[in-house]
């Protein structure tokens, strides 16, 4: 009996055992087939896992020349998407966030309604917006993290600096010349998200490595409001169209400041005239009117043999030219090559270039850099024109030499009188003086570049004294006159050319070129008034401009004026000890320097 | 019971002791791994926040140090001018 229970149980236990084996076996195979012979269940597990997002690296800062920041890119700016496939409901969604976000509702409903599997609802949204869209539960709708770009300054150099678009692109300006450098670059990162949608074991975020690289401008941001503070006092006294200034370090070809009027800002540039956003001093070129008489003056003494003291005949105020005749404002008869500049003869100036002749007079220019492109590292440069000099009438030859005719840029008018300023040598301008990396260390820089000598040392001296001679009591410039300062110049009155290609009633260019100090210019500063209402002189127009951005900017950096009274001076211990410039009289000065 | 089979039982349960600590400690390891992670997820969080907010005080700081408002500060509300020519000493050193 218990033989036949003991081999019953034996059975059960075998039979137990049996279904056991059977049953593990048939979830070990199963669970092996799953494993080795379907990789898509693997992937879909992954799918749901893991997350791969493309952020977008940092867009580097510009600074100014001290560091100081004129273009930032500030983090974590939302922007709202929507995947259409997975909306149930596109027209209620579309009605919920056209009321959050204030965009239309048919627009998004058709968008909605697509099927497409992703489509941006509205770039760059503000925290309070994303917040309302966020507490809609909205299913299908997304939030994008965003890099959005800033400009502390605000209106400040804005058409130098240019700005971006929604898609951190640079739409215009040093932005857009110098995108490629700026922009950072695209990376996928990989999260793990758990059952909950929460993240866990992200992958480093290395976001450094992938920002765009800084730029350093030339600019000085104390000198450009100083610039832009005295053009727009100008353009609002002489109630002028428009404006434009820049200030030159003469020596290097680096630009400290190049301001126009009127402004806009660039942190809301869709706000403003598409006009306003071009940088003119580059792109936009204009007649210069006596401002190139200089040149021409240069050009006589380098080639044409003569001096400053050179007498010419003046013709007493009216000079015909084969079928025109040329007049002067005031009748002259004869006058030396200094008196012709600082008188701004018109007829003088005609009776220099025909005595060089148009080759010559054509080689100058062409020299100085009439004609060609500056190569500034800013977008859209002009080459302005001056033709050949077989192409040119004989009334050509003389206009050209007094600024009719042709036409210059800013930025081409600035560098050619700073090879005078500079002793001769013709510099490139630049904007940009280096390039660094995320971490400050430079990858690029740019120095000064000399393009050619222009003319010799002593006529370029010769140029310089005579431009000293319009600034002194009777010259055309005398308001540009500094107290405690040297400066030379020259004023340009200029008619400006209507659509017909003839010359407008009323319509004039005002503009005034100089730079101080005299004996070793440490600037040179363009001031360039368009259509000024009230007076179209630019000896009354443009030079209140210059005196102004001169006086505070060799102020600014720290140039001493010329003092009458007895210097004091001061010991102190140190091998190296700068120049001490105090302030008397109770007033006090504002250190710009950082 | 007999001596070899008590034996064999007492190292089957070492045997199974051995093999469930083993299993606690990798579970436990796992959950520390995954908690870790959320940490590290919530402190890169954190950073960023930090950094955004760190980015946002420089780009005010830049904002506050805009010519155009220090000079209307100097100008309006500390009175301060340019100094004219007359109002300033120029001192040289001894060298």
């Amino acid at each position: 009996m218990k033989s036949v229970e003991k081999k019953r149980r034996k059975l059960r236990i075998c039979i137990v055992g049996l279904f056991f084996v059977f049953f593990f076996s048939v979830i070990g195979i199963k669970a092996i087939y799953l494993q080795a012979f379907c990789p898509w269940l693997n992937d879909r597990a992954l799918e749901e896992r893991e997350k791969s997002l493309i952020f977008r690296g940092k867009r580097g800062t510009i600074y100014d020349a001290n560091g100081r920041e004129m273009a930032v890119t500030s983090a974590d700016v939302e922007s709202i998407t929507a995947h259409p496939r997975h909306i149930k409901d596109p027209r209620a969604t579309a009605q919920a966030l056209s009321r959050a976000l204030q965009i239309d509702a048919k627009t998004l409903n058709v968008k909605l309604e697509s099927g497409k599997s992703f489509i941006w609802v509205k770039r760059q949204v503000g925290p309070r917006k994303s917040r309302t869209v966020k507490d809609l539960r909205l299913k299908g709708v997304g939030f994008i993290s965003e890099h959005s770009r800033f400009y502390p300054s605000g209106t400040l150099a804005a058409q130098v600096l240019g700005f971006t678009g929604v898609d951190d692109r640079g739409l215009e300006g040093i932005e857009f010349y110098y995108d490629n450098w700026l922009k950072g670059s695209d990376h996928k990162l990989t999260v793990l998200k758990d059952g909950f949608d929460r993240k866990f074991d992200t992958e480093e975020n290395t976001d450094m490595s992938y920002s765009g690289k800084n730029l350093i401008l030339t600019i000085d941001k104390t000198i450009q409001f100083i610039t832009e503070s005295a053009l727009e006092e100008a353009v609002t006294d002489f109630s002028a169209k428009s404006g434009m200034a820049v200030v030159m370090e003469p020596d290097s070809g680096a630009v400290l400041a190049l301001a126009h009027a009127p402004v806009f800002n660039p942190n809301s540039f869709g706000k403003f005239d598409r006009d306003l956003w071009r940088n003119k001093a580059v792109t936009d070129p204009f007649e210069p009117g006596s401002t190139m008489k200089i040149f021409s003056a240069a050009g006589a003494i380098e080639f044409g043999g003569c001096t400053p003291d050179t007498i010419f005949f003046c013709e007493n105020g009216a000079y015909q030219i084969g079928e025109d005749v040329v007049h002067d404002s005031q009748p002259y008869g004869w006058m030396s090559l200094g008196k012709i500049i600082k008188y701004s003869s018109n007829i003088g100036s005609v009776k220099v270039s025909e005595m060089i002749g148009p080759q010559l007079l054509y080689k100058t220019l062409r020299d100085f850099g009439f004609g060609e492109k500056t190569r500034i590292d800013c977008p859209g440069e002009t080459a302005g024109t001056l033709s050949f000099y077989r192409r040119w009438s004989k009334i050509d030859a003389g206009t050209i030499s007094f600024g009719q005719g042709i036409s210059v840029s800013a930025i081409q008018l600035i560098t050619a009188t700073s090879a005078i300023a500079n002793g001769g040598m013709l510099m490139k301008p630049y904007i940009v003086q280096a390039i660094t990396n995320s971490n400050g260390q430079p990858v690029e820089s740019f120095g000064p570049r000399k393009i050619r000598r222009v003319v010799s040392a002593e006529t370029a001296e010769a140029v310089r004294q005579m431009m000293k001679s319009v600034v002194e009591k009777g010259g055309t410039g005398e308001k540009a006159a500094l107290k405690g300062y040297s400066a030379c110049g020259k004023t340009g009155t200029a008619q400006k050319i209507d659509g017909k290609g003839q010359y407008a009633k009323g319509k004039y260019v005002a503009s005034f070129i100089g730079f101080a100090p005299a004996e070793k210019p440490r600037v040179v500063i363009l001031a360039v008034l368009d259509e000024p209402q009230k007076n179209h002189y630019g000896g009354t127009v443009a030079t209140p401009v210059f005196r102004k951005i001169a006086y505070e900017t060799l102020n600014y950096m720290n140039v001493p004026p010329r003092h009458e009274k007895k210097k004091l001076t001061a010991s102190v211990a140190g091998d190296q000890l700068p120049m001490i410039v105090a302030t008397v009289n109770g007033s006090l000065s504002m250190d710009h320097g950082e | 019971m007999k001596i070899s089979e008590l034996k064999t039982i007492g190292i089957w349960i070492i045997l199974m002791l051995i093999f469930i600590t083993q299993l606690l400690f990798y579970t436990w390891c796992r959950v520390q791994c995954v908690q870790v992670g959320y940490e590290i997820s919530k402190e890169t969080d954190k950073h960023r926040k930090l950094i955004t907010l760190q980015n946002n005080l420089k780009i005010e700081f830049a904002r506050l140090k805009s010519p155009k408002r220090i000079s209307k500060i100097a100008k309006y509300q500390l009175g301060l001018t340019t100094p004219t020519q007359k109002q300033m000493v120029i001192i040289h050193e001894i060298r």
